[in-house]
């Protein structure tokens, strides 16, 4: 399928064009009206000749008109048939009945509205005339519209409109569907959109919880949606992108089916995240386990357990079995703290089931570059969380960095190694390579430059947001945002009514946003957290933790399981089952170069 | 830059009888294919019933005087030929309707209602030189008109189904199905009768008899469609009050004397089964349809067959919209309240006479019921239009329900089921009505903010979408029409 072909034809709700129809629609109240109103008058029922006639009069033609223009917006758009119109008709007549002769006639009078039996059996001869009004009213407004429709140069009623703009999203994490979803709103203001989401993989994965997927503690499908489920309404495209055309303006796909699939479009937004980052130092890329996804989290559950398995009978070697139960995580900040809370949670909660460890064998080492972890957070908080996991006995190596990493062991800057077989590394990201393939401004992280609008410096109709964009904050002296959820979804709403404002003509309008707040999940019952100025610790935080981040999953499904599985773990054990290995045998060495797992 | 493509249109509407040339019958080419010759042929069937009726309770004279004589055979000539020409004007009406029994029944009802507006309160009258006969008592005088004409509008309705219909695409109607709309109907009798005659002492034995006669008829006339139960219970509102015209009204006195008595003092007599017929219509269409999703749930193995939609996710959300749209059209409703000192009553639900405590329990209320009308009418209202339409059919089979039934009863009494309580609550009909219309427009927003389901991306949506819409369209806009006209025109004509 070509690109042109799978734009396709969108189908969007047909917009009413009110105010013509009910222009149209009062036009013919007031045609219908004017029989209806001198049969009334030749009959007696509109006292003319009272001093109350004029006012008869004057609402009488105030409620044709605007009983004509309410059949007119609610069922002239878009010719039925001439049974829905008539019956629409009678509908509004009588509805306008209720309200006019019931109703204000009687305020007008100085009278309040009764609405009583006896009010309405004197207004009858009104609901008569009503009925009849409405009735015609809408077998004209039908024949009017058709009429329009017939006499219109397409034949189709009003006049072809311009294809939609093609808007084609590329990534499917916090900052792309929240733009796509922006996006589904506009559309149905009437904002002309053709949006494509196009992501490498079909979910919106949730990462405040991975941590918790690698405990055990979380089923892993619970803390992703599907982005069909969240943009339902969005053209969605699951692939990877190999290489953008910006002056093509197409996006091309990575080899499926159609080796040549390209994707057109007017206005491209890059919301394509980051990758981890290995400083290039020796042996990281190829031991090191991160932790960006879901397949990362599951392997390392499994991979935590698999050693536990081994290190319950192995007996031999203690350097061996000190590298069996050493943990390691590189990187002070979010993700490295949560993932050793996580990590010790697990093995100590599972560890009954391996009479062969001791409770005091399993080690935890978390490796910060700098002197205090957490930096995103006050240095009251960086302590206090230093404080909680130092007293669980997780050691920290500050102020030192990983210098090489094998598939036995860890070195660090001071010279020190670490025996171990689970490294985990959180220490560096930076941005999709697909980032570094395309022109425009890069930043020295490699991220796109854009300016505070969102646009990328140097690119003409290309947008970046999340992570792999570089976004002045205006407020903090042009300082780039951090790269956070709350950022990311904030981004792509914005981008979204960025390129609407664009394509009406305005100018769009800069991204302002301060963090509300920052927590940190510091394992059972712990955790941190700062919002708006305002500091929690200990089990605080940690319901707050629980309450914000339940309430952010996307879609009341995912928080109905995720709710389910908390609930569960406070009485059941965690699960040790490796769904995913068979014992072999094999070192754990040579079982991963045979998987090529871990990076 | 702002407007959009049009919408496809619904796929098979453009030719007359469209609706039913979708099976694989053999295409006819018979005269009647016309709708306005389709219509003229179920034109006169219908007029045959009516004149037979008006024969025998000779009105047909009044007919004659058009023609400025007034004899009866000459009357019954100009009578069917006025039928023959609006029998055309109704297949030229619902041309591009769907051509099944039950939905051009009540397109049939709803016309024939308004030609006795405009035929024998206007023009008729206009047309002999006398004053049109737009007030009360001129309309309680041609009441039995009015019920010819609804007969009227039946019969061509259904003669025009038959005629538009492919020969092959009847289908026969499956035991089973009639089986559980007897079913259906005494279930609903039986709630009625535990509820009102055993709780509450309202005599009404009789609805076993009319509840499973009834309950047989649906199914005849509607089959055993898939909808949701909102729908139905709109036409089920509907064919409870063809039920009582035909049930309470016309075959008393035709069994009693042998002939029709369709006199305002007979209308009179038999308003006081006018709700529980209106209650019984609802309940059984919605026992029906409830009975058949139930049992496609239990036994029907092919999910092809089940709603794709799960109803967590987006039903919840619904229930949200549904509680704030309901808290809208309470708040409306809340002004007639207020005005005809109307808080006490609901107060009364509680023990409590402060109006204070009325307020608070009207609004619970309002949200409550505001919740079962997102259950039951989400995703069924795709223009403002059909979301009033909704509604305030809704709203006035809760003031049948409410007003003249729970109300009472909850507090102590007995339904106010006959005309003088009636009459009565006619301040709530505005209220129920007012609040419906509110209800369903905000809903509707709402929906169409966060839900829009016929905001479709592709080809094969677009169609499911206009098919679902053209679903709604068969009968629906006739339903609203027809439920707003019964709502407001026969309370007054019968106590007024």
């Amino acid at each position: 399928m070509s690109g042109q072909d799978q734009r396709g034809s969108p189908h969007r709700r047909a917009s009413p064009g009110s105010s013509e129809q009910a222009r149209w629609g009062a036009l013919a109240g007031l045609v219908i009206g004017l029989p209806v109103g001198v049969l009334m008058a030749a009959q007696g029922m509109l006292d003319v000749s009272g001093n109350g006639g004029v006012t008869r009069w004057v609402l009488f033609a105030v409620s044709s008109v605007a009983v004509g223009a309410a059949i007119g917006v609610v069922t002239g758009y878009r010719p039925r048939g001439l049974a829905v119109a008539a019956s629409g008709g009678v509908l509004v007549g009588l509805l306008g009945w209720l309200v006019f002769a019931l109703t204000v006639a009687p305020v007008l009078a100085g009278q309040a509205p009764t609405w009583s039996a006896a009010a309405a059996a004197t207004a009858y001869r009104d609901l008569v005339g009503n009925l009849l009004h409405g009735g015609l009213t809408g077998v004209l407004v039908h024949g009017l519209s058709a009429l329009r429709a017939r006499r219109s140069p397409s034949g189709t009623g009003p006049a072809e409109p311009d294809p939609p703009v093609r808007v084609v999203i590329v990534g499917g994490g916090f900052a792309g569907v929240s733009a796509a979803q922006r996006f589904e709103r506009l559309a149905l203001r009437g904002v002309p959109v053709d949006v494509t989401v196009i992501s490498d993989s079909n979910f919106l994965l949730f990462t405040p919880m991975l941590a918790e997927v690698a405990s055990s503690a979380l089923e892993a499908s619970h803390i992703s949606a599907p982005v069909r489920a969240a943009v339902a309404h969005t053209r969605f495209r699951h692939g990877a992108v190999e290489r953008i055309d910006t002056d093509r303006r197409i996006v091309a796909l990575a080899a499926g089916p159609d080796p040549d699939e390209t994707v057109p479009y007017d206005h491209l937004v890059l919301a394509v995240g980051s990758v981890p980052h290995f400083l290039d130092l020796p042996g990281v890329a190829e031991h090191a386990r991160t932790m960006k996804d879901l397949t990362d989290a599951m392997s390392l559950r499994e991979h935590v357990i698999e050693l536990l398995e081994r290190a319950d009978h192995s007996s031999a070697d203690p350097v061996e079995r000190e590298g069996l139960l050493t943990f390691v995580v590189a990187g002070g900040g979010f993700a490295g703290a949560e993932t050793i809370a996580e990590l010790f949670d697990l093995v100590h909660r599972v560890l009954h089931y391996f009479p062969g460890i001791s409770p005091d064998e399993p080690r935890f080492v978390l490796v910060h570059s700098r002197d205090r972890i957490l930096p995103e957070l006050s240095p009251e908080l960086g302590a206090y969380a230093l404080d909680r996991l130092r007293a669980r006995g997780i050691e920290f190596r500050l102020g030192v960095r990983v210098a090489a990493a094998t598939a036995t062991d860890v070195e660090l800057t001071d010279g020190d190694r670490i025996p171990t077989r689970t490294f985990v590394w959180t220490a560096g990201n930076r941005p999709s390579p697909l980032i570094a393939t395309l022109d425009g401004d890069h930043a020295r992280s490699g991220a796109l430059v854009t300016d505070p609008s969102l646009r990328v410096c140097g690119l003409d109709g290309v947008w970046a947001v999340g992570d792999c964009a570089q976004i002045p904050d205006l407020d903090n002296d042009g300082s780039p945002f951090p790269p956070t959820a709350q950022h990311a979804l904030r981004q792509g709403k914005v981008v979204a009514d960025n390129i609407a404002a664009v394509l009406a003509g305005r100018e769009p309008a800069e991204f302002r946003f301060a963090t509300i707040g920052v927590l940190v999940a510091l394992g059972h019952r712990t955790a941190a957290a700062e919002i708006r100025g305002r500091r929690f610790s200990g089990l605080a935080a940690w319901l707050l933790w629980r309450g914000i981040y339940l309430a952010k999953l996307p879609g009341i499904e995912k928080r109905a399981r995720v709710l389910l599985d908390w609930l569960l773990d406070l009485v059941f054990p965690r699960d040790i089952v490796l769904a995913g290995r068979r014992a072999t045998g094999e070192t754990a060495p040579a079982q991963q170069a045979r998987d090529g797992q871990p990076r | 830059m702002t407007s959009t493509p049009p919408l496809p249109g619904p796929p098979a509407s453009s030719g007359p009888a469209s609706g039913s040339s979708t099976g694989d019958g053999p295409v006819t080419t018979s005269p009647l294919r016309h709708p306005a010759a389709a219509g003229v042929a179920a034109g006169v069937a219908g007029g045959l019933v009516f004149g037979a009726a008006m024969a025998s309770s000779g009105t047909l004279p009044t007919v004659a005087s058009i023609v400025r004589t007034d004899s009866a055979a000459v009357g019954f000539v100009v009578h069917m030929a006025i039928a023959a020409a609006i029998g055309a004007g109704f297949g030229l009406l619902v041309a591009h309707q769907r051509a099944q029994a039950g939905e051009t029944l009540f397109w049939g009802l709803i016309y024939g209602a308004f030609w006795w507006f405009l035929g024998p309160l206007t023009l008729l009258p206009l047309l002999v030189g006398r004053p049109v006969a737009w007030d009360l008592p001129g309309a309680q005088a041609l009441l039995p008109s009015l019920v010819g004409h609804l007969f009227y509008g039946a019969t061509t309705a259904v003669v025009l189904t038959g005629l538009r219909r492919d020969a092959g695409a009847a289908t026969r109607p499956r035991i089973a199905i009639a089986v559980r709309g007897v079913v259906a109907g005494v279930a609903v009798a039986s709630v009625l009768y535990l509820g009102l005659d055993v709780m509450a002492g309202t005599r009404i034995g009789w609805v076993f008899g009319v509840g499973a006669l009834a309950g047989l008829g649906y199914p005849v006339l509607f089959g055993a469609r898939r909808e949701g139960a909102g729908p139905a219970l709109v036409r089920g509102t509907a064919y409870g009050f063809l039920c009582w015209v035909v049930g309470g009204l016309t075959l008393p006195s035709l069994l009693r004397d042998g002939r029709l008595d369709w006199s305002r003092e007979a209308a009179l007599a038999a308003a006081d089964r006018l709700p529980p017929y209106l209650l019984l219509g609802a309940g059984i269409a919605v026992a029906f349809t409830a009975l058949g999703g139930f049992g496609r749930w239990l036994f029907v193995d092919d999910v092809r067959m089940h709603h794709v939609e799960s109803p967590g996710g987006r039903g919840l959300r619904a229930t949200g919209y549904g509680a704030l749209a309901g808290l809208a059209g309470g708040l409306v409703f809340t002004l007639v309240l207020v005005l005809v000192d109307g808080l006490p009553d609901m107060a009364a639900l509680t023990g409590a006479r402060s109006p204070a405590a009325g307020l608070i329990v009207h609004l619970i209320v309002a949200q409550l019921i505001g919740v079962t009308y997102a259950l039951l009418f989400r995703r069924r209202s795709f223009d403002l239009a059909s979301g009033i339409g909704w509604g305030v059919s809704y709203g006035f089979v809760w003031w049948v329900l409410g007003a003249l039934t729970l109300l009472p009863v909850l507090t102590g009494g007995t339904p106010q089921w006959n005309a003088a309580g009636v009459a009565a609550a006619f301040p709530a009909l505005v209220g129920h009505l007012a609040y419906g219309a509110a209800l369903g427009a905000v809903y509707f927003r709402l929906e169409d903010r966060a839900n829009p389901w016929w905001f479709t991306r592709n080809e094969i949506e677009a169609q499911r979408a206009a098919m679902a819409r053209e679903v709604i369209l068969g009968s629906a806009p006739a339903l609203w029409g027809l439920t707003v006209l019964i709502a407001l025109t026969i309370p007054l004509v019968i106590s007024g």
